[in-house]
């Protein structure tokens, strides 16, 4: 069971970087994937530079990890979604793959995951943009690596059940399906600290980011590659206690994951609308 | 049984356009009734990025009129959005859905069908927008003045015009396009919010580059629409009566242009074959 989960992730992996990479040649595919994350950085930091004055400050470096590991939000947790959607409504695939002997759990983490291998890209280059360019003052001592592991594992197992999460509610909405991936990523920038820290937001809305993983790992990369004493979303927690949150927290997520997309599953096979094509 | 077969009458050119223009036009308004929810999405969906990028503002302390630069950002995007996606990369939905056949078969022509895509979209485009600043106002808090409001008038017609001219010139690249067409939907998203200022003011990057950027024409619209909502502390790009012109040559410009381009692409893509080619 655990060999064939592993081979058809593995091989959905494959497919997902085919579907996303063949479209065009290797060099156009490139700027494709780190024009719009770097386009994204740079608005952050025209904003930032327009109301500074030209002037550096920490919060420039708060905005350029955010803003460098926001692709591997968008495209891990998005990933699953559009994998979905792409076989039932676009590709009209889904039957046959349902219906082949795999675990379909499985293939969906692997697309997902083929489209997180593409977002690093751009999350390399935002980073090597920060040092060379804005001169994040990004470090790397060699204890904090283990520290960074960590954060960065549990932080894609996190995406991808939030991922996961998605697909379950995918497989029962109709008509405007297309939209919910960039809707839950919509909210997710606005809650998770992406830009700014969440002790900004309304005090009704923090709690709110406070049960999210993704708020955890964006903040466990920032005390990982940024010297101590900068802004901080979490402030009066410890790096040890926000990884001991982000792990908890993609635990909680890993297993409602598992119940919302199963009984979306089991719901959609029941109304016998698992592979209904609603249009675009 | 024989059956007599009578000609329908031809309607005249423009009555044809007409009809052609509020047929494609019905799914976007009569047809979008009927299935509400894109009321959420299209509503609720921008409130949040803009929503973010108003608390970026906040977080860096910066003055009260930055929150309505990212609110008349977040405004606009929602044009952007629509032309790039409902207009310019629609032939590609079509060319799956079977429609594009269709529609070169119906005695209207492309343009017709383009434009009944722009105003179908515009009603529920110009709601979004709407209420993205009604949402800066009572929850953002957003001050501001219009200046002269003929002038604010003038700046959004010619700004639409200009932009759906340059959304009929993109749709006739996807005419020949297959998969390529969406991805380079996405490819215009960020990196053009950001060389056309969507959310500081566009001279931040520089006069060249202002002005470079000035090719698209949401970059002098919003401009100009912050110059008359913000006079007192708006860096414009240009002069106003400038930017005015400038809209006015870029209208013009790219509906002719867009004329030409849909001819030669659709005689192109009948040429090499591609004009049902879907991915």
């Amino acid at each position: 069971m655990v060999g064939r989960a592993l081979r058809t992730f593995a091989v959905a992996t494959w497919l997902g970087w085919q579907i996303q990479s063949n479209w065009t040649d290797p060099l156009l595919f490139f700027i494709y994937s780190v024009a719009r994350p770097l386009g994204g950085t740079l608005i952050l930091v025209f904003m930032f530079f327009v109301v500074a004055g030209g002037r550096r400050g920490e919060m420039l470096d708060f905005f350029v990890v955010g803003a460098a590991f926001w692709p591997l939000v968008v495209f891990a947790m998005q990933g699953v979604a559009w994998a979905l959607l792409e076989d039932r409504e676009h590709f009209k695939t889904i039957r046959y793959v349902y219906t082949s002997p795999i675990p379909f759990w499985a293939y969906l983490v692997g697309r997902g995951f083929a489209l997180a291998a593409v977002g690093t890209s751009a999350t390399l280059i935002t980073i090597a943009v920060g040092i060379l360019v804005l001169h994040v003052p990004f470090v790397l001592p060699l204890d904090r690596i283990p520290y960074l592991l960590a954060a960065f594992v549990l932080g894609i197992a996190g995406l991808l059940a939030v991922g996961m999460i998605l697909a379950g509610a995918i497989f029962l909405v109709s008509g405007e399906a297309w939209r919910l991936p960039d809707a839950v990523g919509q909210a997710l920038y606005l809650v998770c600290g992406a830009v700014f820290p969440i002790t900004v937001l309304p005090d009704w809305l923090e709690p709110l980011a406070r049960i999210i993983p993704i708020t955890y790992w964006l903040e466990a990369m920032r005390r990982g590659l940024l010297p101590p004493g900068g802004v901080r979303s979490l402030p009066g927690m410890g790096d040890g206690a926000v990884l001991a949150a982000l792990a908890l927290l993609t635990a909680a997520a890993a297993v409602v994951a598992a119940v919302v997309y199963a009984a979306g599953l089991t719901r959609a096979r029941q109304k016998g609308i698992l592979d209904a094509a609603t249009g675009y | 049984m024989t059956t007599s077969t009578m000609p329908l009458p031809a309607a005249a050119p423009l009555r044809r356009t007409w009809y052609a223009v509020k047929g494609r036009s019905y799914p976007r308004t009569v047809g979008g009734l009927r299935e509400p929810s894109w009321i959420f999405y299209d509503i609720a969906l921008p409130l949040l990025g803009v929503a973010a990028f108003v608390y970026v503002y906040r977080a860096l302390g910066a003055p009260p009129h930055f929150t309505g630069y990212v609110i008349m950002g977040g405004a606009t995007i929602a044009f952007w959005l629509n032309v790039m996606w409902l207009m310019a990369a629609q032939f590609y939905w079509e060319k799956h859905q079977g429609n594009l056949e269709l529609y070169m078969m119906a005695p209207c022509g492309l343009v017709a069908i383009l434009l009944g895509m722009a105003f179908g979209g515009l009603l529920a485009t110009t709601l979004r927008a709407a209420v993205v600043i009604a949402a800066g106002v009572f929850l953002f808090n957003m001050d501001f003045t219009v200046s002269s409001w003929p002038l604010f008038l003038l700046l959004f017609a010619l700004g639409l015009v200009a932009l759906y001219g340059l959304g009929m010139f993109f749709s006739s690249l996807f005419l020949l396009w297959g998969r390529e067409a969406w991805h380079t939907v996405q490819l215009l998203q960020e990196p053009v919010y950001l060389v056309s200022g969507f959310y500081f003011p566009v001279r931040a990057l520089g006069p060249w580059v202002g002005m470079a950027a000035s090719v698209i024409p949401i970059t002098l619209a919003l401009d100009g629409l912050r110059q008359v909502m913000f006079p007192a502390v708006h860096p414009g790009l240009l002069p106003l009566a400038w930017e005015v012109a400038g809209l006015a040559a870029l209208a013009v410009l790219f509906t002719l242009l867009a004329l030409w381009m849909l001819q030669f692409m659709e005689r192109l893509a009948k040429q090499e074959g591609r004009l049902s080619f879907r991915w």
